[in-house]
């Protein structure tokens, strides 16, 4: 009752402002609440299936327990010792980091590449232009998994037969230990692109016009407006591409599935293909032992990332 | 919104808890209860997966007909996220009345203690054997055979002509006809088998089969490393080395392989008829032959399918099972394959089959074997599936990759 | 105007340097395109193939023969319009749901110094690298607990502010110039209005492009609505096209692919309508 009154009276006091509330104080009211419908659905709808699940990885719940899930044992860190004496999950990390650390930087090349070339390089049919860069992105999976395997059949696919003209002889790509992967980040680099240049070319509109204007009074080429302006400028768009990628790259797994199952040899099998195994396998407590590794993965990942790209002050 | 967060928190909590562990010795065994006498009453849910569930309600009409007063009603899911969905379910407690249940998935299914133990009144010895063995785990059935598939070994009849081999009985015989299907038939490869890959296992095992292997011991334990898996593997092997099958094969090669005629035969089951048939009917036509599969110490074939189970928490758990009992009678499992061309899981079913082909899956299908019904098959046979792949490319010897075999499969365990 | 202008200027340089630049990057880009586009393309063509056809080796571009059988049998066999209207009316809630509570957070991330404001932005980053496989299935038991299996509110509210839009729109509203918000907050704006006034319409290209990435993985989603739906009437397209893989060794191609072209209609609907926002030049004028 007392505060009541206290803030009934507060506006009287605090005129010619409306409330009494410092600014600072309006201002992060005002923020949190722009934060309460997040907030309130993230409280409900995510940290409660996320704490279980954390839960499970410390406990031998297999799915054949999922009808009376608390009876079941705790088993403290041993699905994750597990992890460490599994071949199949080392080498799906290995391969999952080598997927991230050539597909990442050649997915935001390209998407940057498109992305400024259909924003400044061209005016006609850019439109046209802009839609057919995004196909990739909207083309079912069967439809790509049938052409890609086309494309790299090792007898009479386009790719190889190009490559029988500069004189190479290609190797069988999808059933070779050694080409398997490097086709498999071409293809998801191809895949991806569309997505990043629907960001990039977004965030190319915050780059006012007239800095572009008054570089070029000032002679400076196309390269150097890139370089000087669009990439500074662009930096917490292209940070969140990088992050963005990098999660998602982290987290391949449709472009094995539909193409070589994981393979040859478990080459292209990646954590997120052993995690989708394991809980296919009805193992959902070392599933989830494998995600929150991953988890812990992707935080490194993107705390490097921001370290890397955080504005130069 | 509150009470959404109370909830969230409460589950957590209450995952939280699990500290009432297991019981030991697990929980006490499902006893089979009977089913109510007279004619089924009230809705039946059920799930159905592909075109099973799309067509599923016609069945259900001539069901319906004869029980007065029931309603069946089919929801069709997807293949893709079947697993997912019926996993869901059981955890959530949003089960149907009954589902069709992949016959690989019963293990796991089961012993989640979420379906029912099938009634007594089925009788056993209507369906096929291997079929019957699918419903069964730790001792007790849990649903009923719906429809079958077995594998044989297709073959061009061209080539085997020109080669002048027979159909063979024997491993020596099915040695020499991919074999003069190569040299003399002009096929680059004279049979593709799987050189490891997800599925391959469904390939390999019918030869550790038809060697009298057992997949597990007295104990319940896997006895993969066997001297008769031991035969099987390197004779399996032996067709890589030779150069008669194929190192690696991608989707759709194989079938055009065939069609091409570079490859003369290879393994699978019913549905390629279908394939071949509407990629290259004219081709194949009078060209298509399949035959059993060869004898040693059996003839033994993988046996695969669907089989309906009824859910423990089912609304109507008599109409469910009163609805799978209709499923079953012979002249319905016969209506079944005209309407879909499922292959019947039960004997006497097969009186109206006249197709030649589809004949010799029936006489097959009376030597087959299933894979052991513990919760964590898929899993041991994703091992098999890497560990053949190894061996198939050379990266390892026959003798350890069985070693491995055993030693991750007993890892593994069986689930109990 | 502006546009006008700047299209004026590169006339003249590309005068200056040679047209011949300009047709390198056309002809770049157009190979690029055709690079990009073929799979579409052959998906698109092999909706009018039989299933033979579709399975031949090597693939054919145009369809031997081509054939309106595929979308017939799909409109005949599916009950087109309610499994439409059901994807609309989840993707349209979950993309509504985004552009409003992710831009309201995202503002309140870039441009409001408060106390927690680093706090939550860990929160929103977490949240964005939680693993979706295992959180599955608690998921799952709480929305049956919610009471929420079979409706659409359970398909629609554990996406409905994601932390991706966060992320994006606080990133793109950290580029925006601080000068304007600072300006009318000496005006004595309150925060909602600076807002809805001066950051929404600066940040329309990055909502248009939040719209488009959540309507397209909203669309298609699969998994979830499959599990959420118990009966036929709750399916969403991509879940009733699926049934079209009929068998788990048997798939009806055609079909599958003249379902994937008619679940893409919508998606690309929704593209070329909200691209007008990525047009050159939005006025910044009179900023500093």
């Amino acid at each position: 009752m007392a505060v009541r009154t206290v803030r009934d009276r507060a506006p009287a006091l605090a005129a010619p402002r409306r409330t009494g509330l410092s600014d600072r104080t309006r201002r992060g009211l005002a923020a949190w609440g722009f934060a309460l419908p997040f907030l309130a659905l993230f409280l409900t709808f995510t940290a409660g299936p996320v704490l279980a699940s954390l839960l499970m990885s410390f406990t031998d719940l297999r799915s054949s327990d999922l009808r009376d899930p608390l009876a079941v044992d705790f088993v403290g860190l041993d699905n994750y010792a597990r992890l460490l004496q599994d071949e199949v999950f080392l080498q799906a990390a290995a391969n999952t980091l080598y997927f991230v650390s050539a597909g990442v930087p050649l997915t935001i090349l390209c998407a940057l590449g498109v992305a400024v070339l259909l924003d400044k390089g061209v005016t006609r049919l850019r439109a046209f232009f802009r839609l057919g860069f995004y196909l990739p992105v909207v083309t079912s999976i069967v439809a790509v998994a049938v052409v890609w395997r086309f494309l790299l059949q090792p007898e009479t696919g386009p790719v190889n037969q190009l490559l029988r003209l500069a004189g190479i002889d290609g190797p069988h790509w999808l059933t070779d230990p050694v080409w398997a992967m490097p086709a498999l980040i071409v293809m998801a680099a191809w895949r991806n692109m569309g997505y990043l240049m629907v960001v990039f070319l977004a965030g190319l509109q915050a780059i006012p016009r007239e800095l572009y204007e008054a570089a070029q009074v000032d002679g400076a080429g196309a390269w150097a407006r890139f370089r000087r302006i669009t990439l500074p400028m662009l930096r917490p768009t292209l940070l969140f591409g990088a992050v963005i990628t990098g999660i998602g790259y982290l987290q391949f797994f449709e472009e094995p599935l539909v193409m070589t199952r994981g393979g040859p040899l478990n080459t292209t099998m990646s954590v997120s293909y052993a995690i989708y195994d394991q809980f296919g396998f009805g193992n959902y407590d070392y599933a989830s032992a494998m995600s929150y590794a991953l988890f812990v993965a992707i935080i490194v990942l993107t705390f490097v990332q921001f370290r890397l790209l955080r504005p130069r002050t | 919104m509150k009470r959404l967060t109370t909830v969230a928190v409460a589950l957590a909590a209450l995952t939280a808890l699990s500290g009432c562990g297991r019981e030991a010795g697990g929980p006490a065994p499902d006893r089979p209860a009977e089913t109510g006498a007279g004619p089924a009453r009230g809705t039946v849910s059920v799930w159905a997966m592909g075109t099973e569930g799309e067509k599923l309600s016609v069945l259900a009409e001539g069901f319906e007909a004869a029980n007065p007063g029931v309603e069946v009603e089919v929801t069709a899911i997807p293949w893709d996220g079947a697993h997912d969905k019926i996993a869901s379910a059981i955890a959530g407690r949003a089960t149907p009345d009954m589902s069709m249940i992949g016959t690989t998935w019963m293990g796991e299914f089961a012993r989640t203690g979420a379906l029912d133990p099938t009634p007594p009144g089925f009788d056993e010895d209507a369906y096929f054997p291997g079929a019957w063995a699918t419903t069964v785990v730790d001792g007790t059935s849990y649903g009923v055979p719906w429809y079958v598939e077995t594998r044989l070994i297709y073959y061009r009849t061209d080539l085997a002509e020109k080669a002048g081999v027979k159909p063979p009985a024997d491993w020596a015989g099915l040695k020499s006809f991919a074999k003069g299907m190569r040299d003399r038939g002009g096929a680059r490869y004279g049979i593709a088998l799987p050189p490891g890959g997800t599925g391959s296992w469904q390939t390999f095992l019918p030869f550790a089969w038809q060697q009298g292997a057992s997949l597990t011991g007295a104990d319940g334990g896997f006895t993969l490393d066997t001297p008769q898996t031991a035969k099987a593997l390197e004779y399996y092997l032996s067709y890589f080395e030779e150069g008669l099958s194929p190192a690696a094969l991608q989707p759709g090669e194989l079938e055009q392989g065939f069609i091409d005629g570079e490859i003369a035969s290879f393994v699978s089951g019913p549905w390629h008829i279908g394939v071949l048939k509407e990629q290259a009917e004219d081709v194949l036509d009078g060209r298509l032959g399949v035959t059993g599969m060869p004898e040693e110490e059996t003839g033994a074939s993988f046996i695969g399918g669907a089989d309906l189970a009824v859910f423990k928490d089912a609304g109507n758990r008599d109409g469910a099972w009163k609805f799978a009992e209709y499923l079953s009678r012979p002249e319905v499992q016969a209506t079944w394959y005209r309407t879909v061309n499922d292959l019947p899981a039960v004997k006497d079913g097969w009186s109206g089959i006249t197709d030649p082909m589809l004949k010799v899956f029936g006489e097959q299908l009376g030597e087959t074997r299933t894979p052991p019904a513990v919760s964590t098959w898929e899993q041991v046979a994703s091992v098999i599936d890497d560990e053949l792949e190894k061996a198939a490319k050379g990266r390892t010897t026959g003798e350890a990759a069985l070693k491995s075999m055993q030693r991750k499969a007993t890892a593994i365990g069986t689930g109990t | 105007m502006t546009a006008a202008v700047s299209r004026a200027r590169g006339g003249h340089r590309a005068r200056r340097s040679g047209g011949n630049r300009v047709w390198a990057v056309y002809t770049a880009l157009a190979i690029a395109l055709a690079v990009a586009g073929s799979p579409f393309a052959w998906m698109l063509s092999g909706s009018f193939k039989t299933d033979a056809e579709i399975r031949r080796i090597p693939p054919t571009w145009l369809p031997d023969q081509a054939t309106l059988d595929n979308y017939r049998e799909l409109f005949e066999r599916l009950d087109f319009p309610r499994y439409f209207a059901n994807s609309l009316i989840v993707t349209g809630a979950v993309t509504a749901g985004n552009l409003v509570f992710c831009s309201m957070l995202g503002y309140a991330l870039a441009k409001i110094d408060f106390p927690g404001r680093q706090a939550l932005f860990a929160l929103v980053m977490a949240a964005l690298m939680v693993p979706g496989a295992v959180t599955f299935v608690p998921l799952f038991v709480l929305i049956s607990n919610l009471g929420l299996v079979d409706t659409h509110l359970g398909m629609i509210l554990p996406f409905l502010a994601g932390p991706f839009g966060v992320f994006l729109m606080r990133q793109y509203i950290s580029g925006l110039p601080d000068e304007v918000i600072d300006a009318a907050r000496v005006d004595g704006a309150g925060e909602l209005r600076i807002f809805a006034r001066i950051v929404v319409p600066l940040a329309r290209p990055a909502l248009a492009a939040l719209g488009i990435l959540t309507f397209l993985s909203t669309w298609n989603s699969f998994l979830w609505p499959l599990v959420v739906a118990q009966s036929e009437e709750r399916y969403t397209l991509p879940v009733a096209l699926a049934l079209y893989s009929i068998g788990q060794n048997q798939t009806r191609f055609g079909l599958l692919l003249a379902g994937a072209v008619v679940v893409v209609v919508p998606v690309l609907v929704v593209f070329v309508a909200l691209q007008r926002f990525f047009v050159q030049g939005i006025a910044m004028t009179g900023l500093k």
